[in-house]
């Protein structure tokens, strides 16, 4: 069989590629934010995430590193036969597509909500697409090498962001710490962990690491990373915006206009919007190469290339249709989305685990029988 | 290979963002077609439940000045246009622009005071919602007038009104701390804490004397009506209550630690009725709230700095330091009597926590604050505060001892 994709990335790439996964929907809809009633705590929301997230990103690590060379597709065909592996990855197929579907439709919400009301969704969600699609197209190792450039863009944008708006900051509105309890942390910390589980996405990038033993550890520092930049725009936002900060749609746009430095350096928002453009098109180019890849070994193709504009133009559809408005959108992030991926990711790694567990108890008896 | 692919995708995805920010395609708007809004005005419509917008917008074209061939016209144009919701109102106004107005560059968001003592709540979704309005707008509540008065005020030395009004009122709040100025970000959140009420800008109409000058044609009239933007408007809720004077906004400007400037007028003896003037340089304030066997209590500390810049009567530090620390002493009982004064009003007359005391309590007492929260209108009016204010004059300026005039005449 021919090798699918060919390329090698780095562990910084690794790295890089992941923390833009993280922080993609955040930069337009902050889903934790959102579904937090008393927002000062939701830092410490964040943090729980990161805690509960750093040992399934450490799981999936591993479980690939026992597999050198074999995607997360691949693998669980040899775990749990070549049916059930299959439909277990048809799953992982679909969580791919449904994640490139929402970030689709979140950018073009962004543009039309923000900055041109008028213009049709369609239209940033097809250039958006079509830029994705182009990259993916390349392979792993053209989209990780952007992604590395992207990310430190990214990276740099939101620190503009989280200090600028200094006087407008009152860190008082961090206080009173957990007086509404812990139950008041329990939706944030799920939507962070629906968008966490998004991670299984290790199990497609850790055979294509040039230096595969560094994983586990670039998959923590992703995390730590994601989770640190997440908490200081958790921090930023309710610094800046006190208990209004769950009311906003779009919140780290709306803190990016709060920015107004001598009267001269303000609406920088569209230059902000232009980062949020490039990272999410990283992270939906990651999503689309991952998809084809899947989409290729699930049903023994030669190539993945061809696949990639046909599945673009598939999520592009959907993701007109799968949502009627943008509430509809925030609901399916917030609940059944969140949800969702959260069992997916939960049930992929305890099926995988236990036929693991369950080979190497065979083989151990045979072994001794023998 | 890869290497060019890299490049192209590289370049494609730097371009497409920036072709889609330069606005060419649907969303275009030419900045022919466009009027900026400078300042809006919120009303009630003379119509029973409508509502009365007024905006200021430049005339580009009567902007330029001093330029061969510049028209001598008003730079600026004021229009009112009325609707069931100020959204509805705001779309109407295009009945009446040749031009589409656009609420970017607007800077004030003024409330008329008959509409504000009603309840801003029906009006103020639309400024945070509008993607045009920007949150660090001005909240304006116009005292004694329509708001559709006051958003055109026009000031000597700007041309344009709403640039004026900035003008004079960011002065008001750097070198005097008797305005304050709250922008809509800062308006609505506040109207969101616990135990904490508004405040926002006030303006009025003020008249100015004519001056008939008799020795020659002035070439421009006087402005015969401007604005003054000294005070504070008091809410609670979302209804306006009452206003500040200067005073109390400088207390209410102690204890919010947002005392830039100003000048502070003692007495300079306590046997004579000369006068001494001291300049503020900078100041601080903590407020500590505690409970003492369920009763709330809050203790205001205010640190001020202060150089001398004035006394009525000879004066020489250096004949006893005991001069200087007593000035110190009497600028720090102004401070108080100001702060007091403050508190008086918002006690016993607006019964309104504009000092954001049960805020303070909240954040350091949370269990004890749900307990108060619903009776915190009584409870405010009862709440002991103790005011602690510690002064430090540091400089006396360019002088150490006035000038003494020498009695020439008895000889």
């Amino acid at each position: 069989m021919t090798v699918l994709e060919g390329g090698k990335i780095s562990g910084r790439q690794f790295m890089a590629v992941l923390i833009v996964l993280r922080i993609v929907p955040v930069t337009l809809v902050f889903s934790l934010i959102s579904n937090i009633n008393h927002v000062q705590d939701v830092w410490i929301a964040v943090i729980i995430g990161a805690v509960i997230t750093i040992p399934f990103a450490v799981l999936v690590t591993k479980l690939s590193l026992r597999f050198p060379g074999k995607t997360i597709i691949e693998y669980s065909q040899i775990l749990l036969g070549p049916v059930v592996g299959r439909l277990l990855g048809l799953v992982i197929l679909w969580c791919f597509l449904c994640t490139s579907i929402d970030i689709t439709r979140v950018l073009g919400e962004g543009y039309v909500i923000a900055i041109m009301p008028e213009t049709p969704i369609l239209a940033f969600m097809v250039m958006l697409a079509f830029m994705s699609s182009y990259a993916a197209r390349s392979g792993l190792e053209v989209t990780c090498r952007l992604g590395e450039d992207v990310f430190y863009i990214l990276v740099f944008v939101l620190l503009l962001t989280y200090v600028l708006p200094y006087n407008a900051m009152r860190f008082e509105n961090l206080r009173p710490v957990l007086a509404w309890g812990v139950s008041n942390l329990v939706p944030p910390v799920i939507s962070d962990l629906g968008f966490y589980s998004q991670f299984l996405m290790i199990g497609m990038l850790v055979p294509y690491l040039n230096r595969p033993e560094d994983a586990t550890k670039y998959a923590i520092y992703a995390v730590l990373i994601g989770s640190g930049l997440m908490a200081l725009a958790a921090v930023v936002l309710v610094a800046v915006f006190g208990p209004t900060a769950n009311s906003w749609t779009l919140p780290l746009y709306s803190l990016s206009r709060m920015i107004s430095l001598g009267e001269f350096f303000e609406r920088i928002e569209v230059a902000v919007m232009a980062a949020w453009t490039l990272s999410t098109g990283i992270k939906l180019a990651l999503f689309l190469w991952a998809a084809s890849i899947a989409i290729a070994q699930l049903f023994n193709l030669r190539a993945f290339e061809h696949l990639v504009y046909p599945l673009g133009a598939v999520i592009v559809a959907s993701g007109l249709f799968f949502f009627n408005s943008m509430v509809d959108l925030e609901d399916f992030l917030a609940k059944a989305g969140a949800v969702s991926s959260i069992l997916v990711a939960g049930v992929t790694l305890t099926l995988l685990y236990a036929a693991l567990g369950i080979r190497t108890l065979i083989r151990r008896r045979k072994g001794g029988s023998g | 290979m890869r290497v060019r692919r890299y490049m192209s995708i590289s370049v494609l995805l730097a371009i497409v963002p920036v072709v889609l920010s330069m606005t060419g395609c649907w969303s275009r708007k030419e900045i022919e077609d466009i009027g900026f809004v400078l300042s809006i005005g919120v009303d009630h419509a003379a119509e029973e439940g409508e509502i009365m917008i007024t905006v200021h917008i430049a005339k580009p074209f009567a902007i330029s000045t001093g330029v061969a061939g510049a028209v001598d016209e008003k730079p600026f144009w004021q229009v009112s246009s009325t609707g069931h919701t100020v959204f509805e109102a705001w779309r109407n106004l295009r009945q009446q622009s040749p031009r589409r107005p656009l609420l970017h560059h607007s800077r004030f968001i003024v409330f008329g005071e008959e509409f504000a003592r009603g309840g801003i709540r029906e009006a103020i979704d639309f400024f945070s919602r509008e993607g045009e309005v920007r949150e660090t707008n001005t909240v304006v509540v116009a005292k004694g007038v329509k708001a559709s008065e006051v958003v055109w005020n026009e000031f000597e030395l700007e041309r344009m009104p709403a640039e004026g009004a900035l003008g004079i009122m960011k002065i008001a709040v750097q070198e005097l701390s008797t305005a304050v100025m709250v922008t809509l970000n800062d308006f609505l959140q506040i109207l969101e804490v616990e135990g904490h009420e508004a405040v926002a800008s006030r303006a009025e109409l003020v008249r100015r004397p004519s001056f008939e000058d008799p020795r020659g044609e002035l070439k421009r009239e006087t402005i015969s009506v401007s604005g003054r933007e000294t005070g504070a408007a008091a809410f609670k809720g979302d209804k306006l209550v009452g206003w500040l004077d200067k005073t109390q906004t400088r207390g209410l400007q102690w204890v919010k630690g947002k005392v830039r400037g100003g000048i502070i007028v003692i007495e300079q003896l306590e046997t004579e009725d000369k006068l001494a003037s001291i300049e503020i340089l900078r100041a601080s304030s903590a407020v500590i709230p505690k409970i003492v066997d369920g009763r709330p209590f809050v203790l205001i500390k205010v640190g001020a700095l202060g150089n001398l810049g004035e006394t009525q009567e000879y004066f020489d530090p250096m004949e006893s330091q005991e001069i200087w620390i007593s000035m110190e002493r009497r600028m720090a009982e102004m401070i108080k009597h100001e702060i007091q004064a403050a508190l008086d009003i918002a006690k016993y007359e607006f019964n309104s926590d504009i000092f954001g005391f049960g805020a303070e309590i909240y954040r350091k007492y949370p269990k004890e604050w749900m307990k108060l929260k619903d009776r915190w209108d009584e409870e405010f009016r009862k709440l002991d505060v103790e005011i602690e204010v510690e002064t430090s004059l540091r400089r006396s300026g360019l002088t150490r001892r006035s000038i003494q005039v020498v009695r020439k005449e008895e000889d």
